[in-house]
């Protein structure tokens, strides 16, 4: 385990894409110093494999402005570690046999894989500017947007290998799929527009305004898109056939990022200028309730019991823990600056 | 100390943005700016903290012993403009504005054509487990990078005729070392630009160091008897050493004014290494000899329009040698020896 933790470190560029089928093809051990601190970041790394429980037991924060990525104990609420990871790290997310944790280094050109077992740092795998990332519902494929560089990149997910590669209008963000798994959603965040992308042909099937400044965007069991309007106080229910709006539905001011609970039932919506999520039904889409997260909320994520929502404040550089049911603010945790992707155990 | 100095800041940083800035950036329909916008927001409140710094910590300097005493200190307040100008963001604001589309697409054509901007931390995989220390690496090879970027700065006329906007200061304080043309600014970044498209850019989580490298420039602009001695002043670019290099007569032997001498910005073994260091335990005066007068003691506007005039008259020499030029760049007359300015 040794030579695989240390290898991965230190590996750097891209190897052949075999991390999935042999995650232990790795090179020899370089030096102790070397494996020391290897396993320095290994160690904040290790946390993840704690078990599941009823609450967050530990939570896995991105700091994208200090290059790190702060872990907290889910039960003290205290950072216990914070350990360079790379270069601007924004998203991280499962893969689909949730094997790994892939942290996505956007100014690093890299994903960090993490295998979710032992909370060993596996590898890194050279990919360009993966701002937000995404895996089809079939696991076929990955997609990575390059919101600084206007670019959606489509990869063959069970190898990485590219396969298109589009220039997109103006900062492209968020990613959603089509339940069917051919179809792959991109919100346009500089400019006021959708699109979509056939994922085998890469062919843009549609782009369409559909309010100021669109950032999250979320795919409904029912078949129809979510998409949050930052630039306004609204979310707007999308036809993913060819992008009209079906209707608005007001949360917030600079409505950014969804949540679904992890039962299906409740919808939550980060609200950044106004400083609160939206507690929504999933089926009706009725507001039912909002939240106070002030601090520039963004990604969000649940306990597996859904009875904590852990909010990152962008401005704030802290993290809310707030109970779900009462709105109460359970703790703010200070992390590092940026605080953008969350993953909770 | 230095994480509560940086939590507060963030506070600071955060409680602004969140109820003063982003509330207009909504209001007019710009929140696709605010992720830039609050990042931005880092430079003025680090920039005042270093102006306030290099104030307490240097000013005292010059107070207890100075190189030059004026009656009078007019050219002293552009300087003073042209520190906040560019230290508070309005500057940097103008270079992200004008070059971050031009980088994006460069990058992104790269890209297309397969082309991945590296990092040090790919090139020497060892590194990904000591980021103080890359970004220690990526401070030396971005201050070799400077040192010939200044060279060229001297080298080519027309750039000349921009940079000597930096050296025609008289009156050389702890405030000159933001003393450069808009141009010249842009000129630089491209700089610093291209070097990151090939090596990437430097880490962004020692935001206080690069404070203290800011420092030592203006403390190299300081009007101070200070000499590091020989063996200091090959470690690092001190009053004495700089003040060589702003010397208002270059042109003695072996040095010449379009060359010039000691050009590094913090790390003297550049011009070790290519021949350019000159040890003198001197404090020349300052200033270029051919300028002086209105186009050098004047507001920040009315340089900045004299440093366009200079750039046209290059440009114009370079198409028509026979049209006179930029004087400075081409001293007609031999230069008289420069004395110590105490002398």
């Amino acid at each position: 385990m040794t030579g695989y933790l240390l290898s991965s470190a230190v590996s750097g560029r891209a190897r052949p894409p075999s991390f999935v089928a042999d995650p232990c093809s790795v090179s020899p051990i370089r030096s102790i110093r070397l494996l020391r601190r290897a396993a320095a970041i290994t160690a904040a790394c290790i946390a993840l494999a704690a078990p599941a429980g009823a609450t967050a037991k530990t939570a896995i924060i991105l700091n994208s402005d200090d290059d790190s990525l702060s872990v907290i104990d889910g039960t003290t609420y205290k950072e216990t570690s914070r350990v360079h990871i790379g270069r601007a790290p924004h998203h991280l997310m499962l893969t689909p046999h949730q094997n790994f944790l892939i942290i996505a280094m956007a100014e690093g050109n890299e994903l960090v894989f993490i295998d979710r077992k032992t909370g060993i740092l596996a590898r890194r795998l050279e990919l360009s500017d993966p701002y937000q990332i995404g895996f089809s519902p079939d696991g076929k494929w990955f997609v990575a947007n390059s919101l600084r560089l206007d670019r959606i990149d489509i990869y063959d997910a069970t190898n990485f290998k590219l396969a298109h590669r589009l220039p997109a209008l103006t900062m492209p963000s968020h990613i959603a799929f089509s339940l069917d798994s051919k179809t792959v959603f991109v919100t346009l965040q500089g400019s006021d527009k959708l699109t979509a992308i056939d994922l085998v042909s890469g062919n843009v099937l549609w782009t369409v305004p559909v309010g100021r400044q669109p950032a999250g965007v979320w795919m409904r069991k029912s078949g129809t898109l979510l998409v949050a309007i930052m630039g306004s106080d609204h979310i707007a229910e999308i036809d993913p056939r060819n992008g009209a709006i079906l209707r608005r539905i007001e949360t917030g001011n600079g409505a950014h990022n969804f949540q679904i609970s992890p039962d299906g039932k409740i919808l939550y919506v980060s609200n950044r200028v106004a400083g609160t999520i939206s507690v929504l039904d999933a089926d009706t889409l009725a507001v039912k309730g909002t939240l106070n997260a002030p601090g520039g909320p963004d990604d969000m994520m649940l306990t597996p019991d859904g009875s904590e929502l852990w909010v990152t404040g962008r401005w704030r550089a802290w993290v809310e823990v707030i109970e779900a049911n009462s709105g109460v603010l359970k703790a703010t945790i200070p992390v590092g600056r940026s605080p953008h992707g969350i993953f909770l155990y | 100390m230095i994480d509560a100095l940086m939590r507060l800041i963030g506070q600071v940083q955060g409680f602004v943005f969140e109820t003063a800035i982003q509330p207009v950036l909504y209001g007019l329909g710009l929140m696709d700016w605010a992720e830039d916008v609050f990042d931005g927001l880092e430079i003025p409140l680090l920039g005042g903290l270093a102006i306030c710094l290099t104030y307490l910590l240097f000013r005292p300097l010059e107070l207890w012993r100075p190189v030059e005493r004026w009656a009078e200190r007019r050219a002293v307040r552009t300087d003073i403009v042209y520190t906040l100008v560019e230290k508070l963001g309005l500057v940097p604001a103008i270079l992200f504005l004008l070059l971050t589309p031009i980088g994006a697409m460069i990058d992104g054509f790269l890209r297309f054509k397969g082309y991945i901007p590296p990092t040090l931390e790919q090139i020497f995989p060892a590194f990904v487990a000591w980021p103080f220390v890359t970004f220690l690496v990526y401070f030396v090879i971005i201050d070799f990078g400077e040192y010939w970027r200044h060279r060229l700065q001297h080298g080519l006329s027309w750039w000349w005729a921009l940079h000597s906007l930096h050296h025609d200061q008289r009156q050389m304080t702890l405030w000159s070392d933001d003393r450069n043309h808009v141009l010249d600014d842009i000129l630089s970044a491209a700089w610093s630009g291209t070097i990151a498209i090939l090596i990437g850019v430097t880490p962004g989580e020692f935001p206080l160091v690069i404070i203290g490298f800011r420092l030592i420039e203006s403390l190299a602009h300081t009007n101070v008897r200070l000499d590091f001695g020989r063996f200091g002043s090959a470690l690092l670019v001190g009053p004495q050493y700089h003040r060589v290099h702003h010397s208002i007569e270059h042109a003695q032997p072996p040095f010449d004014r379009t060359k010039g001498c000691n050009f590094a910005v913090i790390l003297p073994v550049w011009d070790i290494l290519f021949g350019t260091w000159r040890r003198a335990a001197e404090f020349p005066p300052t200033g270029v000899a051919a300028l002086s007068g209105p186009t050098v003691r004047c507001g920040y506007l009315a340089h900045q329009l004299a440093g366009f005039r200079r750039l046209g008259a290059a440009f114009r020499h370079l198409v028509n040698r026979r049209r006179p030029g930029f004087v400075a760049s081409f001293p007609e007359r031999p230069a008289a020896p420069y004395r110590d300015a105490a002398a």
